[in-house]
């Protein structure tokens, strides 16, 4: 993405979150938070007073088509750079501060008092991109034979023991009788599994980074 | 790890190569090179045939196993 391009998207996005808050705050104050609250959709006549939310809405949603064909054209541009430079792709590791993301699974605990919302805890999921810290690390370099299998010894690692943490949790918490609740015993299974699957994806960069570092400083090039 | 002794070293040096310049011109990563001469990466067939005609010397004089 060109500098300039990168820039208007980001104002876009901005200008976006900026008239969905107006047009909420103009529903809520004008419109008797039409729209905004949940209403009959099969009874709703259109209004004038409606237009504001409708479109701020439609352009979210147009941007958000937007955003992930985006995401979709660079995917397949870095995955076709990687394969004919044979290098790895070039991102930065501050993009593991993404990895923050996961303490929004905390959040569950209060929605599912709330009003028995769970899908909060699938957040825990994230955990796993502080693995883009070490992906960083080893961004754009050659991807020899031995990169190669160490990359498939860290992934198998790594996905073994995300593995036995499933298969224990299956054990143990899927019997039902550790906690004694089916409400509680869900909870914990979708915990459990959205850590085991961040653990999988943060242990396969990391153990990947430590197998291409370990001991290598020791000696120096003569 | 791997065990076996490794004298890629000894050649490279006798050819005046860098462990730059032999990664380059065997396809590899020089940190690739330096687990070599520690014999710390057991190479592939290929490599081992790379390197050592990159080195000009016979593979089992640069490899050596028990």
């Amino acid at each position: 993405m060109k500098k300039n391009q990168k820039k208007w998207t980001v104002i876009i996005g901005v200008v976006v979150v900026l008239l969905n808050l107006a047009s909420s705050w103009y529903s809520v104050n004008f419109n008797e938070s039409r729209i905004l609250a949940p209403m009959d959709y099969s009874e709703y006549i259109f209004q004038w007073k409606d237009l504001p939310m409708i479109a701020s809405v439609v352009l979210a949603v147009l941007y958000m088509l937007y955003i992930m064909f985006f995401i979709i054209k660079t995917d397949r541009e870095t995955k076709r750079q990687v394969a004919d430079s044979n290098k790895t792709r070039k991102i930065s590791p501050f993009f593991g501060f993404f990895g923050c993301f996961g303490f929004f699974g905390f959040l569950g605990f209060y929605t599912y008092h709330l009003d028995k919302n769970i899908s909060p805890f699938f957040a825990f999921a994230f955990f796993g991109f502080f693995g883009f810290f070490y992906e960083g690390k080893m961004s754009g370099i050659l991807m020899d034979e031995r990169y190669r299998e160490n990359l498939i010894r860290a992934q198998l690692t790594a996905l073994k023991t995300a593995f036995v943490i499933i298969g224990v949790t299956l054990f143990l918490v899927g019997s039902g009788r550790l906690l004694g609740n089916l409400e509680y015993t869900l909870i914990a299974m979708v915990i459990l599994v959205s850590l085991a699957f961040a653990l999988a994806l943060f242990l396969s960069e990391y153990l990947l980074y430590r197998y291409d570092h370990d001991d290598l400083y020791s000696e120096s090039e003569e | 790890m791997p065990d076996f002794e490794c004298r890629l070293k000894t050649f490279r040096q006798m050819k005046n190569m860098t462990q730059e310049q032999l990664a380059t011109q065997v396809g590899v990563r020089r940190e690739t090179i330096m687990r070599l001469e520690k014999a710390q990466y057991n190479p592939s067939l290929k490599l081992a045939v790379d390197i050592s005609r990159a080195v000009e010397a016979p593979i089992e004089e640069i490899f050596i196993f028990d």
